[in-house]
């Protein structure tokens, strides 16, 4: 999906926007306004955004968010969403206690 | 406010009415639907208020995947309410950041 | 470690239909993990009558369906596991990490089918993390499952068939609706499920959209603003509406994560879903996807995909022959092609530019803006006649998938013809006895019967009624228009109720004659 981001492109100065303060990743309460300057510091896919400042870490592992923050993303590099890869999918899909991950059993026939 | 009678699905099946406390308030519900039901029957919207900023949250996805609607229940934070059931004598309590308030800060 | 000859993963439409599927044709050991506590995905939530045609289970309601699929998977012996999280999914091992009561289980499959649906998409505006801002489809659990009202007064933010059917259902719990707003400027959802929705007093706003949220700790207010071309609100053109709740319908997105952790190839569709071939196969041997999960598209759709998916792993397997495969997947197709036509199918999808139908016929504008069909541009439709006595005028004015008027008359009044698309017509309204069973099949309730020789200076219009109370016979109310203004006052000289007629009861309404073609509505002097 992804082309390789040309990381010398020049996206100009972070400017603030009135709707900065806009909760985009809303478990990690993380601003439209953080997003983009963590853009502006040089996080320029999901991953290291996610890295850097958490939007998708939360409880609910980016389900509702991911596509917010990958729209900011994008306009702030003056690309397409669609150019920008999604975060890593790993396992465990949903957030899952440590001690369940303890309880490993064999299923039987 | 519940629906009485509903002109498609008629009346719709529910458990038997129990007892539960939210933040120490004794509440009704029935017993099996999901915590989140009972408590917007009884007209409570705040479930939550979030670490960082202190802001109130509550339902929102219903089906369990957004986590917005997590509670201390029974003692256990991040409880999803709106997948959780409802069970007799359960200690549903606001959650502050990730527990519940102390009795003696409130 | 058990060892399935198929997994799904989704007990929804899809996914219930491909465990059926592949064990009709042999599979023994078939399993269907869900995380929910119930199985039947989003059915149980439908309520309304389902379009299509016949083969598609048209004017059934949704939740009907559900549980027609889980009887039928039950019946077969398909191994439902319900509170089962996949929470891993591990290839070339074919291997599922499964929580199931707290405990992490591994199982392994021969073929695995994922059908894990859709997540709702949200858009982001000032206040939308107050208590009271809901997605469309947690009002639908909470009113349609639960049986608790979302919310007293309701804004809804979009009109795609979700916003649309939705609506009407929180009119059905009794709820009020506010408005139906969309940032697009044309509705996106089905002309006739706007009209139901319209019809009863509801007001569109489209090219408008939602910038603020009010309330402390919950909702007590919206302002919704109208939007310029590139979709960014218009300073000055803010309006306050007092609501309770704010719902949002604005589209879904594939929940393809587990599809990509196995590492299946991905493609951009609205979303990444995974590359698939007609028959559901991604680019890994033995790993299908059926459903929304492979592109959004209707129930209706994803019970046939699943269908599809489970056959080409039968065949794989040797559970079934080239030939019989060929057969089977030949009639599916035939079947899931006659849904994916129409002004509504994915190539015309977003598309702004449709002015016309198949048939030729301008398109209502006043349908796209404001979500009815206006006194004028109604009499340009097929099915829209005037005759002697008593006869159907059937207000189906877009190409949408969907037949059973055609089946509902035994005399042959109304006629769609092969093409399931095409606009209904009537033919032979001579015949008509007002029997009313067309009115009762019209999953779009776009039916009436109009009767201008009731009596000298009165008409009776029948109309579709899905909401309590009932009004009784000698009731005085006011008709509505299609656009739900008040036209005239009207009085119930008929209420029918059957169990042909599924919980749609027929109302029969006196108004005067010049109104017969207006009143579309009855509103009781108390509620709805």
């Amino acid at each position: 999906m992804s082309r390789y981001l040309d990381r010398s492109a020049d996206i100009g100065e972070f400017i603030p926007q009135p709707d900065d303060d806009l909760i985009i990743c809303r478990c990690e309460e993380i601003t439209k306004g953080e997003i983009r300057k963590a853009v502006h510091l040089g996080m320029w896919t999901m991953t290291e955004v996610k890295r850097l400042i958490r939007p998708g870490m939360g409880l609910c592992q980016g389900q509702t968010c991911s596509k917010h923050v990958k729209g900011v993303i994008a306009k702030e590099l003056h690309i397409s969403p669609a150019e920008l890869d999604d975060l890593t999918a790993r396992p465990p899909m949903r957030p899952v206690e440590m001690g369940v991950f303890g309880n490993e059993v064999e299923s039987h026939e | 406010m519940r629906i009485k009678e509903h002109p498609i699905i008629g009346e719709i099946k529910k458990g038997r009415l129990v007892k539960f406390t939210f933040d120490g308030n004794e509440m009704e519900g029935y017993e099996g639907e999901p915590i989140a039901a009972a408590l917007k029957a009884a007209g409570v919207m705040v479930h939550r208020h979030t670490s960082k900023l202190d802001r109130p949250r509550g339902i929102f996805c219903a089906i369990g995947r957004c986590t917005d609607c997590v509670m201390v229940v029974n003692g256990k934070p991040n409880t999803r309410t709106c997948v959780t059931a409802l069970e007799e004598g359960m200690n549903v309590q606001t959650q502050y950041g990730v527990k519940a308030k102390e009795a003696d800060e409130a | 470690m058990k060892r399935y000859n198929l997994a799904v993963i989704g007990a929804g439409p899809a996914g219930l239909s491909a465990a059926i599927e592949a064990k009709k044709h042999g599979m023994e050991k078939v399993a269907v993990f869900d995380e929910n506590s119930r199985p039947g995905g989003q059915l149980f939530k439908q309520i309304h009558k389902f379009f299509g045609s016949k083969e598609h289970k048209a004017k059934i309601r949704g939740f009907k369906i559900g549980e027609d699929l889980l009887a039928e998977a039950e019946a077969l012996g398909v191994d439902v596991h319900l509170n089962s999280v996949v929470a891993g999914i591990y290839f070339p091992m074919k291997r599922l990490g499964v929580i199931e009561n707290e405990c992490l289980i591994n199982y392994s499959a021969d073929n695995i089918i994922i059908a894990t649906g859709a997540n709702e998409n949200f858009i982001p505006f000032d206040g939308w993390t107050l208590p009271g801002v809901i997605g469309a489809g947690a009002a639908q659990t909470m009113m349609n499952l639960h049986g608790v009202q979302p919310g007293k007064k309701i804004l809804m933010v979009g009109s795609g068939n979700v916003g649309l059917v939705v609506s009407f259902q929180l009119l059905q719990a009794g709820c009020e609706v506010a408005a139906v707003i969309d940032a697009a400027p044309r509705v996106g959802g089905y002309g006739v499920h706007a009209s139901k929705v319209a019809r009863t007093g509801v007001p569109f706003y489209l090219s408008h959209t939602v910038v603020k949220a009010e309330g402390e700790d919950h909702v007590t207010g919206a302002v919704i603003a109208q939007v310029d071309s590139h979709f960014k609100p218009v300073p000055g053109t803010e309006k306050h509406i007092e609501v309770d709740t704010i719902c949002m319908a604005v589209g879904l997105t594939p929940m393809s994560k587990l599809c990509s952790m196995a590492g299946c190839k991905m493609v951009d569709k609205g979303g990444a879903v995974p590359e698939t071939d007609k028959y559901g196969a991604t680019s890994i041997e033995g790993l299908y996807a059926a459903g929304d999960v492979a592109g959004i598209e209707e129930a209706s759709s994803a019970m046939i995909t699943g269908r599809i998916s489970a056959l080409a792993a039968c065949r794989k397997d040797c559970y079934i022959t080239d030939g019989e495969f060929e057969k089977e997947y030949d009639e599916l197709e035939g079947s899931i092609n006659k849904l994916r036509k129409g002004m509504f199918s994915h190539e015309n999808k977003g598309r702004t530019d449709i002015t016309k139908t198949d048939e030729g016929i301008d398109l209502s504008m006043t349908l796209l803006t404001k979500g009815y069909v206006s006194d004028r541009e109604i009499e340009r439709f097929p099915g829209v006649v005037k005759e002697k006595g008593v006869h159907p005028v059937i207000e189906c004015t877009q190409n949408i998938p969907c037949n059973p008027c055609q089946d509902a008359c035994k005399f042959g009044c109304i006629s769609v013809g092969e093409d399931i698309t095409s606009l209904p017509y009537v033919n032979k309204a001579s015949r008509c006895t007002g029997c009313g069973m067309c009115v009762a099949n019209c999953s779009g309730q776009a039916i009436f019967l109009v009767n201008d020789d009731f009596e000298p200076g009165y008409s009776t219009v029948t109309i579709p009624y899905e909401f309590i109370p009932r009004p009784s016979i000698g009731d005085k109310g006011t008709a509505l228009s299609r656009g739900g203004e008040a036209v005239c006052e009207a009085e119930v000289v008929d209420i029918k109720v059957s169990p042909v007629f599924d919980h749609t009861a027929l109302l029969t309404m006196k108004v005067p004659k010049d109104m017969s073609m207006k009143a579309r509505f009855y509103k009781g002097k108390e509620a709805l």
